[in-house]
């Protein structure tokens, strides 16, 4: 039990005071799938520790983007994928969480959450230890033996959640981990989701087609334009820390929100106007 | 016991006593169709010799069901992996399977002899391409979002293969086994009736010719008995295994 609660610290361990170190930079991605160009040159850096969200309209590449930075899929050739400032295969380098949960139904929550780490052939007692020693924060004390069928929405989530937590990767992937879920479980999961990441500080990038919530969590709001998708603009956010609901009623956020809905809607207008959504 | 099982058990003797009923009522000779009181009179008598014929045939018939299972889960596993084996593997099983069973029956008994050997290898054949073909289908079948999931956590096909097509094949795999306890037992039967010295089949052709019907109908529920009990327990087995469906 010391064991792994040793480990559970060392997951929790927050680095020095978050410095300006590039995580991931992308320079002039590009990807084509036979005649449909999914992503035409996509610039973008994460600085490590960062919280960065990305929205744009569906069908603008965003999943590609992703698999891209995954390792999944290849970028077409001229554009670089760097992390830590070096070329690298990506494959098993970065923590991605899909759109769907994909737990596995012979699995129990804790099987599930430590899928990850068995791949990397950590003996599946001590990955068991550590989950359970983390099932408290990820609200699912109680559930460790439960199966995926027996849970609600938002608790699969967050089994999905642990999981790419447990898979220890100082960058996350979250593509629209709280897509599926009703308004009242979103925004619990929300303040939930900001409340680890302060605690297990990792760098995540976070795709969300929901402009209150890419400005509720992130550091930086990344809009992409429709397809072909590209950056099409960038804004800091600057407020406070811890954030609870109160700030959506702000007058900052709704200074924020203003701006970046313009820049929203232009691109899904493109895209309701191409046919294409 | 459940209650389908109940039910199904009290049709059965429902259907039962109709039969006996027509069957005397209508006067219908024994040699058309014996009342079951008849056929259970003589399963009665001749029973050393039934549960004799009854163990040969069933041992014949999970023997080769045995050696099947394993043959057509290996096989399915390497394909699974080897894609352009496959490819070329494939086609061929399909078109060998396509043949019906009692036709290659004959060859068997010609190559391997009127003992247990050639009932085995038929059985193991016909099961072993059932649960192939099922496996096959399971291990293939699965989420290529999940495949990508485990292939960025850094798993490699062997990986894959253990961590998620094996366990997504399994209720593919079990339905293949489970349909194939009856055809195990029919082909142990029909290979049997071709050409042997023991068994059911046997019991049941030279009951033919001596024109003893009563046996025939003994034979054929003892037949029909051990095929239940198999596809029950393996049924049982299903239902343990793949518990989330
Ligand atoms: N594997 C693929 N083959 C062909 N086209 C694809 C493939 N993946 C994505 N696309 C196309 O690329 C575009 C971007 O898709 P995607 O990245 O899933 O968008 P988003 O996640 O932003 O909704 C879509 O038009 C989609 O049809
Ligand atoms: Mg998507």
């Amino acid at each position: 039990m010391t064991n792994a609660a040793d480990q559970l610290d060392q997951l929790l361990t927050v680095g020095e005071a978050p410095a300006a170190r590039t995580k991931l930079q992308l320079r002039g991605v590009s990807r084509r799938f036979g005649a449909v160009q999914a992503l035409a040159k996509v610039d973008l850096g994460i600085a490590e520790g960062e919280f960065v969200t990305l929205i744009g309209p569906s069908g603008c590449g965003k999943s590609t983007l992703f698999n891209i930075v995954a390792g999944l899929l290849e970028a077409d050739p001229g554009g670089e994928v760097l992390l830590d400032g070096a070329p690298a295969s990506l494959l098993g380098k970065v923590a991605f969480m899909p759109q769907r949960d994909l737990l596995l139904p012979w699995r129990n929550v804790l099987d599930n959450a430590i899928l990850a780490a068995e791949v990397e052939g950590r003996p599946k007692r001590e990955a068991r230890e550590l989950a359970r020693a983390m099932a408290a924060d990820f609200g699912l004390k109680g559930f460790e033996n439960h199966y995926p069928q027996q849970l609600s929405g938002g608790m699969r989530q967050r089994v999905a959640l642990m999981r790419t937590f447990l898979f220890d990767r100082d960058l996350m992937l979250l593509d629209e981990p709280f897509g599926a879920l009703d308004a009242l479980t979103r925004a619990m999961m929300q303040r939930w989701l900001l409340d680890i990441w302060s605690r297990y500080r990792r760098t995540i990038l976070f795709i969300t087609h929901d402009i209150d919530e890419a400005i509720f969590l992130g550091d930086r709001v990344v809009v992409m334009s429709a397809r072909p998708g590209s950056i099409k603009l960038e804004r800091r956010i600057d407020l406070p820390r811890p954030r609870d609901p109160a700030l959506l009623t702000t007058p900052a956020f709704n200074a924020i929100k203003r701006e970046l809905l313009d820049a929203v809607e232009e691109e899904s207008m493109k895209t309701f106007a191409s046919g294409a959504a | 016991m459940s209650r389908a099982t109940w039910r199904g058990l009290a049709g059965g003797l429902v259907l039962l006593a109709l039969w006996e009923g027509v069957v005397r009522g209508l006067g219908i000779a024994p040699w058309i169709l014996p009342p079951p009181s008849g056929i259970l009179a003589t399963t009665w008598t001749v029973r050393g010799a039934l549960l004799d014929a009854g163990a040969m045939t069933l041992f014949e018939a999970t023997a080769g069901y045995g050696i099947g299972a394993v043959l057509g889960i290996a096989l399915a596993m390497l394909l699974a992996l080897a894609t352009p084996l496959r490819k070329l593997v494939l086609p061929m099983v399909v078109a060998v399977n396509s043949v019906p069973v009692a036709a290659y029956a004959p060859l068997a008994l010609l190559w391997f002899g009127t003992g247990a050997l050639s009932k085995i290898i038929m059985v193991a054949f016909i099961v072993g391409f059932t649960v192939f073909l099922n496996t096959l289908d399971g291990l293939l079948r699965v989420d290529p979002a999940a495949v990508a999931l485990l292939r960025s956590f850094g798993a490699g096909r062997l990986g894959v293969l253990w961590r998620l097509r094996v366990p997504s094949a399994l209720p593919a795999m079990l339905v293949g086994l489970r349909v194939s306890t009856v055809r195990s037992m029919i082909v142990a039967i029909v290979t049997e009736m071709l050409g042997s010295q023991k068994g059911l089949g046997w019991t049941i052709f030279e009951a033919v010719l001596q024109i003893d019907f009563l046996r025939v109908w003994a034979a054929i529920l003892v037949a029909s008995l051990i095929s239940l009990g198999f596809f029950a327990a393996v049924g049982a087995l299903e239902r343990r295994v793949v518990f989330w469906r």
